[in-house]
């Protein structure tokens, strides 16, 4: 019954009508971060940076997007590494502000975003699952009712009343994904979490995931995996720098996709073979210097 | 599915922000909503201070009690200076100050290492530094043991009622501790260094507030520096400082007018912070 590799073979969902209640509903959204203050800016980086004057140092993330989720759908986000998906995300998460536009979101959200996200390593495994909780807003009785769940899907026995530091990647993978997979969403966010832990467990967590795909009323999934678009997605979007290139159905999407990809590849690989016949490596294609920015 | 959380199943999320009161309100609203987070990040803080030394907790009583030692040594011994009980005198202000400093620096990096948590869920980040700050609080509380101690065992004398006043003193401090705190968290998630400058600018604080000496003998000391002497006139710590040895020390009532001044001016400073903070927080998550 465990089954391992690849996405179970089941029809694609269908399109769904249009009338649906909508669960996500996002207009002329623009997300711009500031460049001048980064991770290790220090008092003594910004007043460099106030004699510079440097002018350009705001970049858009995300601009002009506009989509919508209505119940029953499940919208695939692909698009080249830096593209905005995940910061598309964070968005729908409410973690990160519009800087410009509105973002309506109707019904709870659980992010997948949250493995295992600032475990306490000094306190145990059951603080850990508590304090989670609290963090992701759930109260008291809903804690008390799923921790045991919490404590089964993990299933790293004895541990769970010892510290976190104590514990292997494995076992703090499995209890990151317990508890970020503990309550079923109604909207559910998912970033590429689906391969965890040993063999076992990654069949067993994507079946959860599966689980949590069918029960949620909309999903919004960011993903590499190609066939996991064309096979759980009913719609799709291809972001580029930030902006909708394509939308619509996700086997047509995904392959302006990989055309894209193709195009640009082989543009890279000219660049570079023009950098190496002027015998320099300096000239690197422009996505490099961005690569710091998008997360 | 019924979950009765705490947090809203429905928002909407835009450039906007609302306005002053607005933000208040909402922080108020977040800190009162998220008391169990709270109460947990408290929890585990004062559990891992207990744990990660040798002698644990027991810190909280020796730490004032050496710091007071090293003073003494150096303005009664060395400089012949001070006044009677002078050690008792030291340690009512040690105390405050130590609860004062270990806030701060507790406080200060409470937002920027919880860098995964701002940049993964969506949470009020302000129980951050609130939870620093009330853990703080414990820091305080174990200091009171050692001074009743060195009342009783040496200072029975000087036990008056007045000891009773401590909690409302403190109360009055706590409110500035909030403030502080919570302005530099969130300094400190764009500015790294702003831990390194806090600790050299609380020494220099320490050293101009009449902790070791009395607001008159600090005055006249200061009598060349005109600069200084205003500073003095503004510094909450004065005051402060003068209340913790007026109930601890002299079993007198402190000054309740300057006591109240600064209690008003903590609560406008907290709240001039809060807003400055609900007004960076939207951008923690994109700097983290």
């Amino acid at each position: 019954m465990v089954e391992l590799e690849g996405p179970p073979a089941e029809a694609a969902p269908a399109p769904v009508r249009s009338d649906a209640p909508v669960a996500i509903e996002v207009r002329d959204l623009g997300v711009q971060y500031s460049l001048r203050f980064t991770k290790k800016t220090t008092l003594n980086r910004s007043f460099i940076n106030l004699f510079r004057r440097e002018p350009a140092d705001a970049f858009w993330a995300l601009r002009d997007v506009t989509f919508r989720v209505v119940h029953g759908e499940s919208l695939a986000v692909i698009g080249p590494n830096g593209a905005g998906k995940s910061t598309l995300l964070q968005v729908l998460a409410g973690i990160i502000t519009p800087s410009e536009g509105v973002v309506d979101v109707d019904g709870r959200i659980s992010s997948l975003l949250t493995l295992g996200a600032g475990f306490d390593q000094d306190l145990s495994g059951r603080d850990n699952i508590r304090l989670a909780g609290a963090f992701m807003g759930l109260d008291a009785a809903t804690m008390r009712r799923i921790t045991p769940t919490i404590v089964e899907f993990a299933d790293i026995g004895p541990f769970i009343d010892a510290p976190i530091k104590t514990y292997s990647s494995g076992m703090r993978a499995r209890l990151g994904f317990a508890i970020a997979t503990a309550v079923d969403p109604d909207i559910l966010l998912l970033d590429e979490v689906l391969a965890t832990g040993d063999e076992t467990f990654r069949a067993k967590s994507k079946q959860r995931v599966l689980e949590l795909v069918r029960s949620a009323k909309g999903v919004v999934l960011v993903t590499h995996d190609m066939n996991w678009v064309t096979e759980f997605c009913n719609r799709a979007i291809l972001l580029e720098k930030g902006r909708i290139i394509a939308e619509g159905d996700p086997i047509e999407v995904v392959a302006i996709h990989r055309e894209h990809s193709e195009r640009s590849k082989a543009e890279r690989q000219a660049a570079l073979d023009r950098a190496m016949q002027e015998g320099g490596v300096s000239s690197l294609p422009p996505d490099a210097a961005r690569s710091g920015v998008g997360r | 599915m019924d979950l009765t959380a705490e947090a809203p199943t429905h928002f909407r999320s835009t450039g906007d922000r609302p306005g002053i009161v607005g933000l208040l309100r909402e922080a108020v609203v977040e800190v009162l909503s998220r008391r169990r987070l709270i109460r947990y990040l408290v929890q585990a803080d004062l559990q891992k201070k207990g744990t990660d030394t040798l002698l644990g907790n027991l810190w909280w009583v020796i730490d004032p009690l050496l710091q007071m030692l090293i003073y003494w040594i150096l303005v009664s011994v060395i400089f012949q200076r001070g006044g009677p009980d002078y050690p008792l005198f030291l340690f009512s202000a040690i105390l405050p100050w130590k609860w004062f400093a270990s806030s701060i620096s507790d406080g200060i990096t409470s937002v920027s290492s919880a860098e995964r948590l701002v940049r993964q869920i969506q949470f009020p980040k302000l129980v951050l530094p609130v939870a620093a700050v009330v853990a703080g609080i414990a820091n305080f509380a174990f200091g009171l043991i050692p001074l009743f101690a060195l009342m009783l065992l040496f200072y029975r004398d000087r036990i008056e009622v007045t000891l009773l006043l401590i909690p409302v003193v403190a109360a009055v401090q706590l409110v500035f501790n909030m403030g502080m705190t919570v302005l530099l968290s969130a300094l400190n998630v764009f500015y790294r260094d702003i831990g390194n400058l806090a600790r050299h600018v609380l020494r220099l604080w320490f050293y101009l507030s009449p902790a070791l000496f009395t607001l008159e003998q600090l005055t006249h000391a200061t009598r060349e520096f005109p600069i200084i002497q205003k500073l003095l006139l503004l510094n909450p710590w004065a005051t402060l400082f003068a209340a913790y040895h007026a109930v601890i020390y002299e079993g007198v009532l402190p000054d309740w007018v300057a006591l109240i001044q600064v209690l008003i001016g903590a609560i406008v400073f907290l709240a001039f912070t809060t807003i400055v903070f609900k007004r960076l927080e939207p951008t923690f998550a994109k700097v983290l």
